[in-house]
């Protein structure tokens, strides 16, 4: 009687509901189907789950995800601070923010495009590098040269 | 029953459940593990699915970001190897007399992409606010950074 009563729970519904059942329960699942009508009780089943205490609960992706738009409004707000009073400020952080954007972009396409721990381990530590030598390019330019706003400004008036 | 612990056994095996240890990093690695293990082909999906303005201005934005990236590291690593000074080679290039045509082009080869990625990147911020969802949304304020992107890169081309 019980099996035919899975039996019609797998014929009907699917595999899904098997996951619920906790003889199968591995992790805490919280996908019902009524999640669209009452979210706040997912996310309070999703913050009280066994799982996330046991791995401990982890919002350094969610902090790199705002450092990274923060960081973008910055590079925007620097455009016209480089044009219209450009110097050793400016230059040195256009350097930063330049060098930081474009690390964290690329570390994106990485994790995109990257996949197998050693080799996602090689290509952070090759990202790394290349943007530690960038840094430290455009420093030893603005100091020992003519400074990126300068630069641009000579470049554009040939 | 039998059917439920068959099932359940398969399930085990197959997915190497442990009972609350294995993280989605984990998860996906494994998948990817077994792709190359059964050296399993691609689908094909660039290839066949009819691409669109946003599916094109989302990789442009990825290869502009990329490409201005590699011109930055570039332009550093130049600077710490090159024994000149920038004006230097400034005017070893000015010297070559170029020519206004190909001039005007490189400046309009390096405006484009700075300008593309910049317009992009407020279009991506506004999103981020949760603002131009809809797809209408999507196109029109698409088709206007395409504009811009233009127009400014054009404009900067003529200083």
């Amino acid at each position: 009687m019980a099996a035919l009563i899975r039996l019609s729970s797998v014929c009907r519904r699917g595999v899904k509901p098997l996951f619920y059942q906790s003889t199968l329960l591995v992790r805490p699942l919280a996908v019902p189907h009524k999640h669209q009508e009452q979210p706040y009780l997912l996310t309070a089943r999703i913050h009280s789950s066994q799982a996330l205490y046991a791995s401990g609960s982890n919002s350094a992706a969610s902090l790199h995800w705002t450092a990274e738009r923060v960081l973008s409004i910055l590079l925007l707000a620097m455009g016209p601070v480089a044009y219209f009073s450009p110097g050793p400020v400016i230059d040195y952080s256009l350097a930063a923010a330049l060098t930081l954007h474009g690390h964290w972009g690329l570390g994106q396409v990485v994790t995109d495009y990257v996949h197998g721990d050693t080799k996602i381990k090689l290509a952070n530590v090759g990202l790394f590098l290349l943007s530690t030598i960038t840094f430290t390019g455009l420093c030893y330019f603005n100091y020992n040269d003519v400074g990126i706003c300068k630069a641009v400004a000579l470049l554009w008036s040939k | 029953m039998a059917l439920l612990l068959r099932s359940v056994y398969l399930r085990c095996i197959t997915f190497g459940a442990a009972p609350m240890g294995s993280t989605a990093k984990e998860e996906m690695n494994k998948f990817w593990d077994k792709n190359v293990r059964l050296n399993r082909p691609m689908s094909p999906h660039i290839t066949i699915y009819k691409w669109s303005v946003p599916m094109m201005m989302s990789i442009m934005h990825r290869g502009t970001g990329i490409g201005l990236t590699g011109a930055v590291s570039a332009f550093a690593m130049a600077a710490l190897v090159l024994p000149g000074s920038y004006p230097y080679y400034l005017d070893l290039i000015h010297s070559l007399s170029i020519g206004p045509f190909l001039t005007g082009l490189a400046k309009f080869g390096i405006a484009f992409p700075l300008s593309y990625h910049t317009y992009n990147g407020i279009r991506h911020l506004c999103w981020d606010f949760g603002k131009g969802f809809k797809i209408p949304e999507v196109y029109s304020t698409g088709y206007t950074v395409i504009g811009l992107s233009v127009l400014t890169s054009v404009a900067l081309m003529m200083i």
